[in-house]
């Protein structure tokens, strides 16, 4: 490094010409997550101490199921993007980061659609 | 990984304490970070007495009445001592800051100064900014322009000049960069506050035909985005101006061009 | 010598010496020229003093009104009180609006008239109709920093030209032939402490003034007139050194400078009894007289007692009359200097200011092509080869016996540019270096080894102190025989302490006690200069003020200053005439007159 010029390290590979994106999806997620939350969040309080036959009838109710669906997609993608930051952000070993990257896309994918099947379930009745 | 303890050998000890000088009445502490590369030891905090009766008021009167007076060997830069120069940006008490704009009647109790903070250290206060100069140099801050100059100057509306006002003053003393975390933990490739305003000067500049190929160049996963709004830019800028909202600017704009 | 210094040699085309407005200007000329460039500086280029210029920049655009450069011209050489080399003046004026032009085609943030033309303001001495008209509105400006702007922009141009930069290294002294010519310049590297030899066809000093002989100067701490200092080690002369301007507006006590364009936008000086006081000096102009006049009235007013604040001892300047938005939007550098440094709101009080030294008209005599001139065998414009000198560091001499307010940063680019073209005329690129001989740089390296292991008793801040003190006390706006006389024994003795000093910092990197030594030893041979000048020119001439000799004498003393110096003859005095021609016949001869604002 110390013999390279400063120049040649500040360009580096150059610009990757995205993360646009990746900026954007994650401020829509970050905003959609606020009407969602207050929904999904009213209903909790609502099913507080509620039994299973009555937490079943209303959360299978289409309208429901949806804000749920809606609500685990902005916030596992926003989990990922964000995770992703924060990886990037202090990670600095290119194989650890590497590797960090991709358990966080698996796990938010998993956990996420493991969230979505629950909500399917209910919905569609099993 | 991320380092959370200074390595062994930058760990800072306790220094030399100079004496008070006879007579003073109304003395202020000072205490500076001193780091010499010609032995193989740790840096260390040293304590200078300082007569404000005999000094003038700025921290940088204060910097060199020790120089002068007490221990030639502290070494700081200095030039313009008006606040444009941008030579002598430090960290006093915890805020990156020119000296010679800061008084010392803004603190109360002890001064306690250091160098720029995550940025290699040549001596003392002196720090190594070659890599935020070499980061300057890689948004071509010069005017490009296709269209023939016109045998007069380029016209320029006073709303269009207006747009620059904010962004021009800026004297690269680089306060706000090495204020901004994203800075310390990715000055290798995040371009930071101070560049960022200056390549979004040239972008917003009326006369500049580059514009896109500007923003290609700041598109860039860490270029740009490691920009997170932490806003310690703005609140440190001794020019009073607004990095963090020249960013957000360039962020709307790689939305609009989509 | 205690050790061997090992040098590193580079070769280069040409070698520019100080990165500010002037040296800038010269290396993009060259470096775009084709020729191999080095700039060699001692501080990272936008931390130059040129970056604290604030009014503006003078060139007859004429966007706020008819304008010629003929007028200006005339303005220049009525400024300089006819000391000025009308040759010079006339190229400087004519080629100042194509490269006020230059500045904007490359970028520079102008600010704007309603029609989108670079704005320019009125300025002190600048009129229309030679003399006979009002103010010119020719001073053109980026708000109030147009130094920053301009300086910031040519540092850019200087990237995109892939500059060769070598930054914060210190120059130490010239390296010359047995015949005279300069061969290189020799240079320490403050990062490692490491010596550089820059061999070169073309030395191009652009160091800067030397306003920090004063105790109380508007000048940044970094200037040190080093290239000044050079050329007097190396046997050559400065040229007029008895002339430093005092700008009528520093801020009382800081010495921070605030803008001549501050009157130019309406605001005034009040003494004491609320008077409007240049009204009496210069009926005319007012309060935009040249700043040897108004400098010189303030300094009046306050010896009479008609002095502001407890001591009576500065002046109000005024502007809280003035529309605030216009304010904002034009003087926002001085509104953030003044609550500073003085804790005032321009908008409702007025600024303390007293007349501070700010400008050294003198220095390194040159043509209007900047090559460095000597009097030889009775030539008075015999070329030094190899070496040229531009910005305040040189004396070409377009500002004569005082400079008009804004013809500094057009001096500059002006001339940085004539450097280049000069240079691109006269070096074929990529010639060899003669051998030099082995000793050459033995003499530059005893001095610095001298001062690194110096273990006399008085520190360097010592020496300093006593040298400005002197300056500021006998060397002022109003000089007397006695006082002069005074003062050339007082600072012959400050120069004599120079072998008593002691330096603390042993080491070679980033010693910067060694650099503040260094830098003395270039101060104090030019005070030493300058204050025996003064001495010697026994007429009053611009900024030269000579109570007992009050008037100016074009007969005995139209003629510009030679001074030698030598670490063991002192001070050798000659002359240079002034050239009483102009370039072209365009415009004559401007005949001397008296000089009323």
């Amino acid at each position: 490094m110390g013999m390279r010029a400063p120049l040649k390290n500040v360009r580096g590979l150059g610009s990757a010409k995205e993360g646009t994106t990746h900026w954007w999806h994650q401020k829509v997620t970050a905003v959609a997550m606020i009407p969602l939350f207050v929904i999904g969040l009213a209903y909790v309080i609502c099913l507080v101490g509620a039994d299973y036959a009555t937490v079943y009838n209303t959360l299978s109710r289409p309208f429901a199921s949806l804000v749920l669906l809606l609500m685990i997609a902005a916030t596992f993608y926003h989990l990922k993007l964000g995770l992703q930051v924060v990886i990037e952000d202090y990670i600095h070993t290119e194989s650890t980061k590497f590797i960090l990257l991709l358990l966080n896309s698996f796990v938010c994918a998993v956990v996420g659609l493991a969230a979505a099947l629950a909500v399917l379930k209910l919905a569609l009745g099993g | 990984m991320v380092e959370l303890t200074l390595p062994k050998n930058s760990r800072v000890g306790t220094g030399k304490t100079h004496t008070k000088p006879d007579g003073a009445k109304n003395l202020k502490t000072f205490n500076v970070y001193r780091w010499s590369p010609d032995d193989d030891k740790n840096p260390a905090i040293d304590t200078y007495y300082v007569d404000l009766d005999t000094c003038g008021p700025m921290i940088l009167d204060g910097l060199i009445k020790i120089k002068n007076e007490i221990d030639p060997t502290l070494t700081f830069r200095r030039s313009c001592r008006e606040g444009i120069c941008g030579s002598c940006a430090m960290n006093i008490n915890g805020t990156n800051t020119l000296a010679c704009t800061t008084g010392m009647d803004e603190f109360n109790g002890d001064i306690n100064i250091y160098p720029l903070p995550h940025q290699p250290v040549v001596k003392d206060l002196v720090p190594d900014l070659t890599n935020f100069y070499a980061q300057y140099a890689s948004i071509q801050p010069w005017l490009q322009a296709e269209t023939p100059s016109p045998s007069k100057e380029r016209l320029q509306s006073k709303e269009d000049r207006e747009k620059l006002d904010g962004l021009y003053e800026c004297i690269l003393c680089a306060c706000c960069s090495t204020s901004c975390p994203s800075y310390w933990w990715n000055s290798d490739r995040f371009l930071g506050p101070a560049i960022l305003l200056q390549a979004y000067r040239w972008i917003i500049d009326s006369r500049d035909e580059h514009t896109g190929e500007r923003l290609d160049n700041l598109e860039d996963p860490f270029r740009l985005y490691r920009c997170h709004t932490i806003m310690n830019c703005a609140n440190t800028c001794p020019k009073g101006l607004n990095p963090a909202k020249a960013i957000a600017e360039i962020k709307k704009m790689m939305v609009e061009r989509r | 010598m205690s050790e061997a210094y090992p040098i590193i040699e580079h070769k280069y085309d040409v070698v520019v010496v100080g990165a500010g407005g002037a040296g800038l200007r010269a290396t993009m000329g060259m470096a775009a020229a084709g020729l191999k460039t080095a700039a060699v500086t001692k501080v990272f280029p936008t931390r130059s003093h040129t970056v604290a210029a604030q009014g503006g920049i003078s060139a007859s655009l004429g966007n706020m009104g008819e304008d010629n450069w003929q007028w200006h011209m005339f303005d220049t050489v009525k400024g300089s009180d006819w000391l000025g080399d009308q040759d010079a003046i006339e190229y400087m004026c004519r080629e100042a609006p194509a490269a006020v032009l230059e500045l904007e085609q490359f970028g520079m943030p102008f600010s704007r008239t309603e029609e989108g033309k670079i704005y320019q303001r009125a300025f002190g001495g600048m009129t229309t109709q030679f003399g006979d008209g009002p103010a010119a509105q020719r001073t053109c400006a980026a708000a109030d920093r147009t130094g920053h702007a301009m300086l910031h922009t040519l540092y850019s141009q200087s990237l995109k030209h892939d500059t060769q930069f070598f930054i914060e290294y210190f120059a130490l002294d010239l390296i010359m032939d047995k015949d005279g010519s300069c061969k290189g310049v020799l240079c320490l590297s403050l990062e490692d402490g490491s010596l550089h030899l820059f061999r070169a066809h073309m030395v191009v000093l652009a160091t800067g003034g030397f306003g920090r002989a004063y105790f109380s100067c508007t000048s940044a701490h970094t200037c040190t007139g080093d290239g000044g200092g050079m050329v007097l080690r190396a046997g050559l002369p400065l040229q007029d050194m008895e002339f430093t301007q005092f700008h009528p507006t520093g801020i009382y006590g800081a010495g921070c400078l605030i803008t001549e364009g501050v009157r130019g936008e309406g605001g005034f000086l009040v003494n004491g009894e609320g008077e409007r006081f240049m009204e009496r000096y210069a009926p005319h102009a007012k309060d935009l007289a040249s700043r040897d006049v108004v400098s010189r009235s303030m300094t009046l007013e306050i010896r009479e007692g008609r002095g502001v604040g407890p001591r009576k001892d500065h002046i109000y300047l005024h502007l809280d009359h003035l529309d605030p938005a216009m304010i904002d939007e034009r003087l926002p550098g001085i509104s953030e200097s003044a609550r500073i440094f003085a804790g005032v709101d321009v908008h409702k009080e007025p600024i303390p200011v007293l007349p501070t030294v700010h400008y050294n008209m003198g220095g390194i005599p040159t043509n209007y092509h900047a090559e460095v001139v000597d009097l030889k065998d009775g030539n008075p414009d015999a070329i030094v080869p190899g070496l040229m000198a531009v910005g305040e560091a040189a004396c070409v001499s377009v500002h004569g016996a005082n400079r008009l307010g804004s013809n500094s940063l057009i001096d500059l680019v002006v001339f940085g540019r004539a450097a280049a073209l000069r240079a691109k005329d006269i070096i074929k690129p990529g010639q060899a270096h003669a051998p030099l001989p082995k000793d050459a740089c033995d003499a530059a390296l005893g001095r610095l080894d001298g001062f690194r292991h110096a273990n006399g008793s008085l520190s360097t801040a010592t020496i300093r102190d006593n040298m400005q003190r002197v300056m500021q006390e006998d060397c002022a706006v109003f000089r007397t025989s006695k006082s002069l006389a005074e003062g050339v024994e007082k600072i012959n003795k400050v120069w004599e302490q120079m072998p008593e000093i002691k330096t603390t910092d042993r080491s070679l990197i980033w010693n910067s006690d060694l650099v503040e030594t260094l830098e003395l030893d270039n101060l104090i041979r030019q005070a030493v200069v300058s204050m025996t000048a003064a001495e010697n020119r026994k007429e009053s001439r611009g900024a030269h003020a000579h109570e007992d000799f009050p008037d100016r004498d074009d007969e005995n003393w139209m003629k510009h200053t030679l001074t030698y110096h030598s670490d063991e003859g002192g001070v050798k005095i000659d002359y240079r005439p002034v050239h009483d021609y102009t370039l072209t016949d365009e415009i004559a001869y401007i005949k001397p007159k008296a000089r009323v604002y």
